[in-house]
């Protein structure tokens, strides 16, 4: 019996069922994923922040201090060394406290003009790095404090990523 | 003439060609929305002007019959403080856990362990023998562990409690099972600072009944949850939040009930902060101050 030889030339067709599965998957993974809220709040570089159980989210967008190994941030301008924060025996970080004043001047007069009360205490939120000490942070939220941010909130990592 | 019978067509298999087109699009949009580590934030009180010495005002005289209520931690212990007294210290052993790159384990060592090492040239070590960066270990920490300590006095270095733990993933523990009477399946244990588990604590079968901290978890454990679960050292941030939660349900008629002063020194790692300020919140404590310790 002769045997049969395989027709290499037969065009076979390009099957989609399991790229669509993958596909499917993906899709479904993502949408769990999905923060349809966007982010009020996006996290800075050269910095980890702590991991807490604290699931509460930013109601509006604020101004953002950073403190990371190398510097003090405010709103992406570096401002001062954390090493000068820590030598210092002050507890007012003097050039954050005038960059901090002076935005919050401007948001004042903004209020102001947008009708709104403009003695309302400011709303900041802090990045602190978590090998950072103490005696950084409470430097820097002091002087947040005198410089009129008194709603002080940090930024930290949700356990697990936010899962239950 | 026979008649010719019809094969049965082949079913049409649907074009995919443009559900295919429309994912293409809809996942590379739900990537750019997607968030893989969530952010949140953790409110506090603003520290009074008074606490921060920027003036010369005289405090207020404490109110008798409020709590005030402070959680101080130092190097080696936390302490809790109300009304002018203070409980019994819970000492600790800080410990430093890694995930290595190289193999993707957990691997804990103590900070002096870390820092000896790095001052030696070498970084900390792996379980598969390799070395972390010497230069970047302090970004790879994933967590710093405080394990309790039992002391007999101020002198004596001290053995490590350990303590039953309930466990999603990997050894890692998650909550501390107590008794009926409150008090964690724990015991100290043996060999140099009692590093080795103590043989006499056993893992609770399926069908033993326990609870955690929290207020009515109390539950009947199943099989597959009783696998799970682990001794480990007993963690000092447990301790203090079971009291917490005591101290918060038996003075709730209280006015300041909902007040604490987290009280540190100034080396003090801002992760141990935001630890205590999560205890402190779960115990139903809303309002948080920092404080310096020893002015």
């Amino acid at each position: 019996m002769a045997r049969k030889t395989r027709k290499f030339s037969e065009d076979v067709p390009f099957s989609l069922t399991s790229m669509m599965d993958m596909m499917t998957i993906i899709l479904v993974f993502m949408i769990k994923n999905l923060d349809a809220e966007g982010q009020l709040l996006t996290q800075a570089e050269n910095l980890i922040l702590p991991v807490s159980t604290s699931k509460v989210q930013p109601k509006e967008v604020a101004l953002t201090v950073v403190v990371d190994n190398n510097y003090v941030v405010v709103d992406n301008a570096k401002i001062v060394p954390t090493e000068d924060v820590l030598k210092q025996e002050d507890l007012l970080v003097t050039k954050v406290d005038s960059v901090l004043k002076e935005r919050r001047a401007t948001e004042q007069e903004h209020a102001l003009k947008m009708g709104l009360p403009a003695d309302e205490a400011g709303n900041i939120i802090v990045q602190i790095d978590k090998n950072i000490p103490y005696d950084a942070m409470y430097k820097v939220m002091a002087t947040c404090g005198f410089s009129g941010y008194t709603h002080i909130a940090f930024a930290v990592m949700q356990k697990n990523g936010g899962e239950e | 003439m026979a008649r010719e019978l019809k094969k049965p067509a082949k079913p049409e298999e649907p074009d995919l060609l443009p559900a295919m087109g429309l994912f293409t699009i809809l996942i590379p949009m739900l990537l750019s929305m997607t968030a893989f580590s969530k952010l949140a934030i953790v409110e506090i009180n603003m520290p009074e002007r008074s606490m921060m010495n920027m003036d010369n005002d005289t405090p207020p005289e404490p109110d008798q019959q409020a709590l005030n209520l402070s959680l101080a931690i130092t190097g080696d212990y936390l302490v809790i403080g109300a009304r002018g007294g203070f409980q019994p210290n819970v000492y600790f052993k800080e410990m430093w856990t890694f995930r290595c790159k190289s193999d993707a384990q957990l691997i804990t060592h103590a900070p002096e362990d870390v820092k000896s090492a790095v001052e030696s040239g070498h970084g900390p070590k792996c379980k598969d023998g390799s070395e972390m960066d010497k230069e970047k270990y302090l970004y790879e920490i994933e967590t710093i562990e405080l394990w309790a300590i039992n002391k007999e006095s101020e002198e004596d270095p001290g053995r490590v409690i350990w303590a039953v733990y309930s466990s999603q993933s990997e050894n890692v523990p998650d909550s501390a099972y107590v008794d009926g009477n409150n008090a964690f399946l724990a015991a100290p244990g043996e060999g140099p600072m009692g590093l080795t588990p103590p043989p006499m604590l056993k893992k609770p079968s399926a069908g033993a009944v326990l609870a955690t901290i929290d207020p009515n978890s109390a539950r009947t454990l199943k099989p597959d949850v009783a696998a799970k679960n682990i001794i480990y050292p007993l963690s000092a941030y447990d301790l203090i939040a079971k009291d917490l939660i005591q101290i918060h349900t038996q003075f709730i008629d209280l006015e300041d009930v909902d007040n604490i002063i987290i009280v540190a020194n100034d080396d003090t790692q801002f992760d141990k902060i935001i630890q205590l300020m999560d205890r402190a919140k779960e115990a139903g404590f809303s309002k948080i101050n920092l404080a310096k310790l020893g002015g």
